[in-house]
């Protein structure tokens, strides 16, 4: 079985805080149920139109078959079953910052992670963040609840 | 004139020893000598006296002009000296004896000098004894130099000059009274003026006279010297006598007794076809002389009447002079002619197309080529397309190896006329065989390895590709050649920059170096590759450009999203579908899989994962939003993280030319150049061929403004109009509130300005923001490629203020600036406001005044580019022999040392990664280390503790010492960034509550691991990072030899041309104007003595208060007696007249000066017009005062008092009267204060400055008051704030050398004809430059000797030189090789 990095329900917050700037991609604000974390993302919204106040399921994890082989890098499609298939959204990218923000008891950790552009900010309790490593290759997996 | 060195021979044989031949000679030396007649007539070979050319058999006449014993005279004639042929001979020289002597025109000067200096009747100097032995100790000093000695030369004519006083200097062995000589009125004639000396002779004469009638003339006794008389005098004069004016020879030799008459080669006699010949300027001059010779000596002869002599004599002189210098000034009205004027010997070696600058600093050159250029993405930016009808032309001598014969066989088959073919085979024994015609296919099988093809040009070839104007090194590269069909020459066009080339037309050069060696050097020095950073301040110069930016742009765009299919196709457009393409795993997997543009971004940089290329870079894009990096809105943050683009679109700050933390400009520094040019190319073949595709085109639509635009751009205009009108209301009721240092109108003017400035900012902003993100042009101007904000708002919104000279358009009629308008009109539509868009049209006074604004773009850039040109030039001039040395000094190439070290660390500024000029951007390089060598599970991560103890390790280490070659500076860099990284580790472990020194043994503990992926370090990349930086930075040491003198000449002259007219810049305060731009640097760097804007900057030593400074400001400022008096009258009393003063106490307390009656009595003691004396002024009360007239005379006693009551109100009573106005400035919330004027002097000496602390911008008054290291760095100081404030950033080494130059004399001297001539010791360096035949004429009076060391002279005499690869000399010790006996000893010897 895969070990998910991290799995939350999110709700939407706001659709383009700063403003529509892109035609295809939207960002989007949420925050999760569980671990009251806060998320930005950029989803492309001509594939998978969203909504404020939509909830969706979202996970990341190190690889997308279902036994838990660490991913390979090379991309390599087939029909074969995976993770995937449980999944309406599914992105692949690389997680490149992680950065501290507030400080004492306040302290929230900021992950970053860039999808071929698409980015994501992941905010929360330091401790939501021990399994991130910087360069990790990560799938985030999406699904409406 | 010239003669090579040569050793002086001790002992003279009978017979002439054999001396084998050492090698080929060099020139080492030049020196430069007067000739005697005697040698002349010596050196000759023919007696010239006859003045026709040919005879009636059209064969030279005999010891006529074209004697062929000077050599022939045409193609068919033999030369009766040397018996040679037209092509053998090099000519001879004939002389002609002239029948009286004559002044030479070049050594006139020195003749009159020389006579000022002697004796007219015994020819000594005119000096007491000791002090001319003084002086001739002084000359004898071996020390002494050649600039010294001139000086000794002119003080000493001008201490025997008559001086004003006596008028006459009598020198005490002869007794004789000489008076001053002078140029007589007529061309070449000397006056002794003798009328002015008093007592002897003379004055009998004159009391004389004085009884007579003509009492009223002065007696005018002027003798004029005719040129026997001053032979004479001149062979009497002793050798010591020459010594002391500095004559190497004889002076005798400046006066023409006999004339050498050039060789007939270089005075070519052309045939015409009547039978007639067209005769060169110096034949036809040669034969006037010969006549008039020949009458002369008739009427010596008494032939003639003897009273023509004189007549003849003088006409002589003319032609003698005519002849060498043409110009001459003075010529009598019947000599001259008003034909076309002829070339002497002065013109023809002086000018731009003089022998000097058009003959042996630059030559003709063979093997180039010039045509239109076009361009190819298609081609490699090393590489450079020739037609093929070039290729024909230009061919490569390649030798014949086993290697290469058949192909070059197949060349010679082919022959001139097709392609690749050959023009020429070259056989062993020099030999040339013509392959245009003859049995080619014979040639070509008897092909031998060693003969030498002239083959075509081929693939790979390397020429040298150049576009004028040259302003740089990059300007002349060399490329690979590519032989292409059609007619254009074509190369890359991200390698426009560099040549600064456009297609609109623009032909370039091509030159084709002919053997290997040249080959080699150009392709190691010049090629594109090893270019690709500008030396000015290392930023990337061959960049993307233009397309290439702008579908980077698009195809980075966040929302551009590619299927398989069109990803593989575009992953195919990069290369020439020979290089393995990994293919990314797609961002996008479900609901359909997806690659964004970005992806292909990362594969561009790094194609397959065999390539080892790690790219780690941030740039912040013109649109970031300047919060949240990566997270940016607008995506303007560019992140590459190990080669994979994370964020970020893509444009010229990232791409474009012109940065140092670009794409290119990252993989150059930190792989090499072969990976940024492969890029380069990628990305041109990729862009362009998608831009083919996508399509990019600009229409009208692109610049039709909406509704809501037209709506607010005509309410904000409408509002900036309403604003200006109640300015110009106020203005009118005077109640305009006035800006500091400023008048009304002035106020106004500023105001209106700021106002409708406001108006285009606002309507560009609007416009900006309702544009579609698909219009052409926006887009162009987001990313770069063409175009500005303010273009497009130009087009789509408003065009905005007109303006000429930085003010809004001037009046051209009276009192208003179109008939259009009524008068006085202050309305912005009346100077030039332009409300209209260029797409909605201008209305006619609008046009008027767009045109008005034009034509001042148009000349300002005309004459522009003839000053900076000449600018360019003298700066070339004065610092091209400058070079590094292997001991890190910068030389001149007598070696005379200019710079202890280069740029005070040795470094180069090509190399230099950060910004002003340090050598690492070390935050990158960081984040670099930190990405590339990733934490993995073995390594652990240090505590700020251990940290800093590696640090301490490291840094003490050997080769970070100075005597290591580190400088200071670079060690307390990187100190300092590696201090900052450890308190940021600190920061990031409090915030997380963990113990700030040491790690924990808990490896597992969450907030251990969070703490090392934000901020930590392990040992290996600490290591890692320490050593990169050091290493990289001994690298970018300067190599020597670097012709670091010429690169910092093109440094500072290349950016000049590109100087916008921005001729006016605000000092902090409005209508505080300083000089910028193109004059500001020239008045710099020509040391000028008076400069246009002298700003003087005082720092306050109360420097937080407002009112202190307006204390100092009322010292510094000149106030004058009217200002702080209650009255000024004229008082008569029965008794006395005088003026009285009456100060204004409550006003000069208001001003808080220090001014009471005694101090005004003081300040009109100084005024120097009253001629007051102390009993003249007198003090009553301390605020009251008398002015006595200083001549009591009854009859001008009135207009005495009236004079001093108009004086007394300018007296200066406080203040320094150099100074203009002196405004108080507010910067960074404390005051100072900007004086306009000279004399820092005196506002260092103000009470309340800091003089310290006390700057001015005049470099020469600096230097007199402060010192030549003061001069040094203000000159340094200001021309980077002159670049600085054009936006250009030049590395600071460059400027430094610059003001080292200008300053190592020990005073500060101009890149002028005089500074330059103060600065170098070489007369072929100076002749090159300007004033040619006076150094050459001056050098050989004195006899100087030029060692041909320096480039210029290294150039004339055609010597390699003593510069970049030319400063090695290899020197091998050729010893023979000790023989060993192998053999056991021989036991019976």
């Amino acid at each position: 079985m895969v070990d998910f990095l991290f799995e939350d329900i999110f709700t939407l917050t706001k659709l383009d805080p700063d403003g529509k700037k892109f035609d295809k991609v939207s960002r989007i604000e949420a925050r999760s149920e569980q671990f009251d974390m806060y998320m930005q993302l950029d989803v492309n919204t001509e594939i998978y139109p969203l909504h404020p106040g939509d909830k969706f399921t979202m996970v990341l994890a190190p690889t997308l078959s279902l036994d838990g082989t660490p991913d390979s890098g090379y991309f390599a499609p087939g029909g074969r079953k995976s993770l995937a298939d449980k999944f309406e959204y599914v992105m692949h990218g690389k997680l490149f910052k992680i950065s501290e923000e507030g400080s004492g008891p306040n302290v929230k950790v900021e992950i970053y992670v860039s999808f071929g552009g698409l980015l994501m900010l992941l905010k929360g309790d330091p401790s939501n963040a021990a399994n991130f490593e910087l360069d990790q290759r990560l799938f985030l997996l999406m699904r409406k609840v | 004139m010239a003669r090579v060195d040569s050793n002086a021979d001790a002992i003279r044989f009978t017979k002439e020893p054999f001396v084998e031949e050492v090698g080929p000679r060099k020139i080492k030396s030049m020196q430069f000598r007067t000739f005697s007649g005697s040698e002349i007539c010596k050196s000759a070979a023919v007696q010239v006296y006859n003045s026709s050319y040919y005879d009636s058999t059209r064969n030279p006449v005999e010891h006529g002009l074209l004697d062929s014993r000077m050599g022939p005279a045409s193609k068919f004639g033999t030369c009766a000296t040397c018996h040679g042929n037209f092509t053998d001979c090099p000519g001879h020289y004939g002389y002609l004896k002239l029948a009286l002597p004559v002044f030479h025109v070049g050594y006139f000067g020195t003749i009159i000098d020389i006579l000022k200096c002697i004796c007219k009747s015994c020819a000594r100097i005119l000096l007491p004894d000791k002090e001319r032995k003084d002086y001739l100790r002084k000359f004898r000093n071996p020390k002494v130099e050649v600039l010294q000695k001139n000086a000794y030369v002119k003080k000493i004519i001008k201490r025997c000059s008559p001086s004003s006083s006596s008028r006459c200097i009598e020198y005490g062995i002869c007794g004789y009274k000489n008076g001053m000589v002078k140029k007589a009125g007529t061309v070449l004639a000397i006056a002794h003026d003798r009328s002015k000396i008093v007592g002897g002779s003379l004055d009998e004469c004159r009391s004389a006279a004085f009884n007579s009638k003509h009492s009223k003339g002065s007696i005018q006794i002027v003798q004029v010297f005719n040129p026997v008389r001053v032979l004479t005098l001149f062979r009497r004069m002793l050798d010591e006598d020459c010594e002391l004016l500095n004559i190497r020879d004889r002076p005798e030799k400046l006066i023409v007794t006999d004339i050498a008459v050039p060789p007939v080669v270089i005075r070519p006699s052309v045939p015409s076809n009547d039978g007639l010949s067209n005769e060169d300027n110096l034949t036809t001059k040669l034969s006037q002389i010969v006549i008039c010779n020949a009458k002369i000596r008739e009427s010596m002869q008494g032939v003639a009447p003897p009273s023509n002599c004189l007549n003849h004599w003088d006409t002589l002189q003319v032609e003698v002079a005519q002849y060498i210098n043409s110009e001459v000034r003075g010529v009598p009205a019947y000599m001259q002619k008003d034909s076309k004027p002829m070339r002497g010997f002065v013109q023809r070696l002086k000018g731009k197309q003089g022998r000097f600058r058009g003959n042996l600093s630059g030559k003709r050159v063979e093997f180039t080529g010039r045509t239109v250029i076009s361009p190819d993405p298609n081609l490699k930016i090393t590489e450079v397309a020739i037609p093929i009808l070039m290729a024909q032309v230009l061919t490569y001598p390649e030798r014949i190896t086993r290697y290469n014969v058949e192909k070059l066989r197949q060349c010679v088959r082919n022959g001139k006329n097709k392609y690749p073919g050959a023009n020429f085979v070259l056989l062993p024994d020099g030999n040339k065989i013509m392959l245009s015609f003859g049995d080619r296919k014979r040639v070509a099988d008897e092909l031998k390895e060693g003969y030498v093809v002239e083959r075509h040009l081929e693939d790979g070839d390397i020429v040298l590709f150049n576009r004028q104007p040259s302003l740089h090194r990059m300007s002349i590269m060399s490329h690979r050649a590519r032989v292409m069909p059609w007619r254009t020459l074509r190369f890359n066009e991200s390698v426009c920059n560099p040549y600064n080339a456009d297609f609109d037309g623009d032909e370039m050069n091509l030159h084709v170096p002919q053997t290997e060696e040249a080959r080699t050097e150009a392709l190691m020095l010049m090629g594109v590759q090893n270019n690709l950073c500008t030396p000015k301040n290392g930023e990337i110069l061959v960049a993307s450009t233009q397309d290439f930016l702008t579908s980077s742009f698009l195809i980075t765009r966040k929302d551009t999203f590619y299927d398989r299919a069109a990803f593989s196709l575009m992953c195919s457009y990069m290369g020439d579908s020979a290089e393995h393409i990994d293919l990314p795993t797609p961002a996008l997997i479900k609901p359909v899989e997806l690659w964004t543009g970005k992806q292909l971004f990362s594969v561009l940089i790094r194609p397959s994962a065999n390539m080892r290329v790690y790219l780690n870079l941030t740039v912040m894009e013109k649109n970031y939003s300047k919060v949240g990096e990566t997270m940016c809105p607008k995506d303007g943050f560019v992140y590459f993280r190990n080669s994979e683009l994370i964020s970020g679109q893509l444009g010229k700050a990232t791409l474009g030319n012109g940065n140092k933390d670009g794409l290119f400009s990252v993989l150059l520094r930190d792989y090499n150049a072969h990976a940024a040019a492969a890029c380069m190319n990628r990305l041109a073949k990729l862009s362009a061929r998608w831009i083919g595709n996508h399509g990019f085109s600009i229409g009208i639509d692109d610049v039709q403004p909406g509704d809501g635009l037209n709506q607010q751009k005509s309410q904000s205009i409408e509002a900036g109009y309403r604003d200006c009108d109640d300015l110009i209301c106020l203005y009118n009721k005077g109640q305009l509130s006035l800006q500091p240092g400023c008048n009304a109108a002035q106020t106004l003017e500023s105001k209106i300005t700021g106002v409708l400035n406001n108006v285009r900012e606002i309507t560009a902003k609007v416009c900006m923001e309702e544009l579609h993100w698909r219009n052409s042009p926006l887009i162009m101007s987001q990313c770069g490629s063409k175009g500005s904000p303010i273009n497009i708002s130009q087009m789509i919104a408003c065009v905005g203020q007109q303006s000429v000279g930085g003010r809004r358009a001037p009046n051209g009629f009276i009192d208003r600036s179109l008939p259009h308008f009524p008068r006085n009109s202050k309305t912005p539509a009346a100077k030039g406001f332009v409300a209209n868009s260029f797409y909605t049209g201008l209305s006619a006074t609008e046009f008027f005044f767009h045109t008005m604004g034009g034509r001042e773009g148009l000349v300002d850039t005309a004459v522009k580019t003839a000053e900076t040109g000449y600018m360019s030039r003298r700066l070339m001039k004065a610092l091209e022999d400058l070079s590094v040395h292997y001991d890190g000094t910068v030389r001149n190439a007598s070696g005379g040392i200019v710079q202890l070290l280069y740029g005070d660390d040795g470094m180069d500024p090509a190399q230099m990664e950060g910004k002003g000029g340090i050598p690492l951007n070390l935050h990158r390089l960081y984040m670099k280390i930190k990405a590339t060598c990733p934490a993995t599970s073995s390594s652990t991560y240090l505590s700020p503790s251990e940290i800093e103890r590696i640090i301490d390790e490291r840094l003490s280490k050997h080769d970070m010492t100075p005597e290591g070659g580190c400088s200071a500076a670079f060690k307390k860099l990187l100190l300092d960034f590696l201090h900052e990284r450890v308190a940021a580790l600190r920061i990031t472990r409090r915030t997380l509550d963990l113990d700030e020194d040491s790690i924990g043994d808990n490896d597992c503990d969450v907030l251990e691991i969070v703490s090392a992926n934000v901020s930590g370090i392990t040992s290996r990349q600490l290591q890692v990072f320490l050593e990169t930086c050091i290493s990289r930075y001994h690298l970018k040491r300067i190599d020597g030899g670097a012709a670091i003198g010429a690169i910092g000449a093109q440094s500072i002259g290349e950016p000049g041309t590109q100087m916008t007219l921005k001729t006016f810049h605000f000092a902090g305060v409005a209508s505080m104007n300083i000089t910028l731009g193109v004059p500001r640097i020239k008045e710099i760097i020509n040391a000028a003595k008076k400069i246009s804007t002298p700003i003087i900057t005082a720092t306050l030593a109360c420097d937080s208060d407002v009112k202190s400074a307006r204390i100092v400001k009322g010292c510094i400022e000149k106030t004058v007696l009217g200002e702080v008096a209650k009255s000024i009258k004229i008082t008569l009393t029965s008794r006395q007249a005088s003026v009285k003063v009456t100060l204004d106490m409550d006003r000069i307390e208001a001003l808080q000066m220090k001014i009471n009656a005694y101090t005004v009595a003081q300040s009109i003691l100084q005024h120097p017009k009253t001629k007051l004396k102390q009993q003249h002024v007198v003090v009553i009360t301390p605020h009251k005062l008398k002015v006595l007239p200083p001549q009591a005379d009854k009859n001008s006693l009135q207009f005495e008092l009236h004079t001093l009551k108009t004086i007394l109100p300018m007296v200066i009573v406080k203040g320094i009267k150099t100074v203009e106005r002196a405004v108080i400035n507010k910067e960074k919330g404390k005051y100072n204060l900007l004086v306009e004027g000279t004399n820092l002097l005196a506002v260092m000496g103000v009470p309340g400055v800091d003089g310290s602390r006390t700057k001015s911008n005049h470099v020469m008054e600096v230097e007199q008051t402060l010192g030549i290291e003061a001069a040094r760095q203000c000159i340094i100081d200001e021309i980077q704030y002159t670049m600085g404030s054009h936006g250009m950033s030049i590395d600071i080494r460059h400027m430094m050398l610059l003001a080292d130059v200008m300053t190592y004399k020990g005073e500060v001297l101009g890149i002028t004809r005089v500074g330059i001539a103060k600065m170098k010791d070489s007369v072929l360096m100076l002749a090159s430059f300007e004033k040619t035949a006076e150094h050459l004429f001056n050098a050989c009076v004195s006899g100087r000797e030029d060692q041909i060391e320096g480039v210029s002279e290294c150039i004339i005499m055609g010597i390699p030189m003593q510069i970049g690869t030319g400063i090695l000399k290899v020197l091998q010790r050729v010893d023979q090789p000790q023989e060993f006996n192998y053999a056991p000893d021989p036991i019976i010897s």
